[in-house]
């Protein structure tokens, strides 16, 4: 709470200087509204905190925990009052998994491992004085884990024009975070009669790369089951459909035809969110209605620190640890990261977190060296693409460690494209599974 | 092997050489329990003979609670002894199969990534015998759990092969006496604590109670593992 001038004054500057370093899409704090007293006691042992509860940064506290045990102190940061799962939540638009599958509580796995969960939202991250403010208080660090996931760049599309960003975000909302955004899109698909529905596939990098054409399916089975009397458009800036190409594209000819009409190489040139037109390299678009993916970036919390690579978006990481480039008490964990071969996925994000950047860090607060603590990750995505009856295909892909190139490489990628019943139902165990890590 | 190693292997399962027909080693000591002597039995209740253990089948018992569910193969392969190692470093040493050629196994069927197992609905862990391949990871002769496409070896005592596991299926010790066959320990990393935890709510819904799932066994039917579950999900 800023209470007298000179905090204000101070507040402000700080302010400016994060404001400066990020450019102006930032929204974080013109005043930040971080309260100044110490939100938990000093520690005695290293303390890791770690800011964002997704997949990275839940499973990262649990295993960091489990590994350490007493010799660290953990703590989760997460703004939000309960988890939500992004994997899935396309099965849940279409209608074949209750909500309650993809909620979990954080205070489960908290109490049990033993780490701190704290909820409240990040305001200021001082990599100086190794310390994050929140609106409840501040806490100190000995290392930071970043892993708040991906914002939307609807500046790509929308330049300075805030106002349309937010009606573009508000009327067609993406998804592709958590939370309020997948029970509007539910209910705009539930409620679709006729005409065009359009689906814009973000371009890449992006998260999950088979969600847009997973989801694509997912709609379409809605429509099919309610006799929509239109069209579904999916417009891709790719060439074609990646990864799981050929099993998207049998089940969209074989259970959504005429319903589906994939157009490849459609990059954005312009998109009208008020007269509905959308304007590509493939062409333009009126639509009624759609699902509107503006490109993805690191998440906000990334840039707040400024180690945010502002040409590609993403922050710069040591591939095997996921170190900050620039900071050795950073690291960055899950999507926001960029490491070359890695998808960003909740599996990818599960597996890095655990077998590299754990190892890592707990190889580093051991005295130990980092590289040869680190493990291969693996990778493993299902995509459902019917639901009468469930089917699903998927891509498995397996990692191997370099260690003269300290880099990871990819070593055997399985992929089924055959869907299939059994896949769905493994689809649902892949969930659980992790659910379980994570969670109980 | 040294024999220090060797003796300290057998101070966990004391006279081991006496009471099984091949004796387990266990390095640090750490990766082998002993439980009740359970009596394999046919679903009629007659003992298992290990040459009624077909090769193209594969068979579930539970052992050594009444929850734990465990995979029984018969590899068709002479199986010696193999050396391997935990996550964390501990070696181990098991002893290979029983039978009239040395080809029967039992591991327990509880995935070491998560936990995955089989149920009456359904089971994403099988076996792929000799000449069918999994459609997915192209191997035969391997467990394979669906979920995440860990793949173990039963010719190797359980080793992983590929996918995000870490730590071998653990081992159920076979013995043979008098042309019967018992389970009587298990010898590798067991998850049964954190299993009996994430499970409760489905094991007190099958079982009655905790407890109850909890319970040792000193007998175990064993069933082909199609029989007892709905779906047996191949990848």
């Amino acid at each position: 709470m800023i209470t007298t001038r000179r905090e204000l004054i101070k507040a402000g500057a700080g302010s400016l200087i994060v404001a400066s370093a990020l450019g102006p899409s930032i929204t974080f704090g013109m005043m930040p509204m971080h309260h100044k007293s110490r939100m938990l006691p000093p520690s005695k042992k290293p303390r890791v905190v770690i800011v964002g509860g997704g997949w990275a940064g839940v499973t990262t506290a649990k295993h960091l925990k489990k590994k350490l045990r007493d010799r660290v102190e953990v703590v989760l940061i997460e703004k939000r009052k309960i988890f939500m799962s992004c994997p899935v939540s396309n099965v849940w638009l279409g209608g074949l998994v209750e909500m309650d599958f993809l909620m979990h509580d954080f205070q489960t796995p908290a109490s049990k491992y033993g780490y701190t969960f704290v909820n409240a939202t990040v305001t200021e991250i001082n990599r100086h004085k190794r310390r994050v403010y929140t609106n409840q208080g501040y806490v100190d660090y000995d290392y930071i884990v970043l892993a708040p996931g991906i914002r939307y760049n609807y500046e790509a599309w929308f330049g300075k024009d805030r106002e349309m960003a937010r009606i573009c975000a508000t009327s067609f909302p993406s998804a592709f975070i958590p939370g309020a955004e997948h029970v509007a899109l539910k209910r705009k698909i539930e409620n679709f009669e006729e005409g065009t529905f359009v689906l814009v596939v973000p371009p890449p990098p992006h998260r999950c790369p088979p969600a847009p054409y997973e989801r694509a399916a997912m709609i379409a089975r809605v429509f099919k089951k309610n006799g929509v009397r239109g069209k579904l458009i999916i417009l891709d800036p790719k060439k074609e459909i990646k990864p799981k190409g050929k099993g998207f594209k049998s089940a969209y000819e074989q259970l959504y035809k005429g319903l589906i009409e994939y157009v490849p190489n459609a990059r954005i040139k312009e998109v009208d969110p008020i007269k509905k037109v959308i304007k590509t390299t493939a062409g333009d678009f009126r639509f009624d209605d759609g699902n509107l993916n503006p490109p993805h970036q690191a998440g906000d919390l990334v840039w707040l620190t400024g180690l945010v690579n502002p040409k590609t978006g993403w922050c710069d990481v040591d591939p095997l640890t996921l170190q900050s480039k620039k900071d050795p008490r950073v690291f960055v964990a899950g999507d926001s990261a960029s490491v070359k071969g890695f998808p960003k996925s909740g599996d990818m994000a599960h597996n890095h977190s655990q077998n590299m950047l754990v190892n890592a860090l707990v190889a580093i607060i051991s005295g130990k060296d980092p590289y040869s603590a680190v493990r291969a990750p693996t990778n493993t995505c299902y995509s459902m693409v019917n639901g009468d009856p469930k089917e699903a295909i998927v891509i498995n892909v397996l990692y191997d460690i370099d260690r003269k190139k300290k880099a990871p490489k990819k070593k055997k990628v399985n992929v089924e494209n055959k869907r299939s019943k059994s896949l769905a139902t493994a689809t649902f165990e892949w969930a659980r599974a992790l659910y379980r890590d994570m969670f109980s | 092997m040294r024999r220090r190693d060797f003796l300290k292997g057998c101070a966990y399962l004391p006279a081991c050489s006496l009471l099984l027909p091949s004796f387990i080693f266990a390095y640090n000591g750490r990766p082998l329990k002993r439980y009740t002597r359970a009596l394999l039995v046919w679903e009629d209740g007659r003992p298992v003979k290990p040459r009624e253990i077909k090769p193209d089948e594969e068979y579930i018992f539970f052992y050594p609670f009444r929850a734990t569910p465990c995979i029984l193969v018969n590899t068709q392969q002479r199986l010696g002894e193999v050396r391997l190692h935990l996550e964390d470093g501990t070696e181990y040493i098991w002893n290979g199969g029983i039978g009239p050629g040395k080809s029967i196994v039992a591991f327990v069927a509880i995935c070491t990534h998560q936990l995955s197992y089989p149920t009456r609905q359904r089971t994403l862990i099988s076996y792929h015998p000799p000449g069918k391949r999994s459609s997915l990871i192209g191997r035969d002769k391997v467990i394979q759990c669906c979920a995440h496409m860990s793949a173990f070896d039963p010719t190797k005592g359980g080793k992983v092969l590929e996918g995000p596991a870490k730590d071998p299926l653990p081992a159920v010790i076979l013995a043979e006496d008098k042309g019967k066959v018992y389970a009587e320990a298990v010898l590798g990393k067991d998850l049964f604590e954190e299993f009996f935890d994430v499970y409760r709510k489905d094991l007190r819904k099958e079982y009655g109670s905790s407890r109850k799932a909890k319970e040792r066994v000193d007998r175990c039917v064993v069933i082909p593992l199609r029989k007892y579950a709905r779906e047996v999900i191949k990848c």
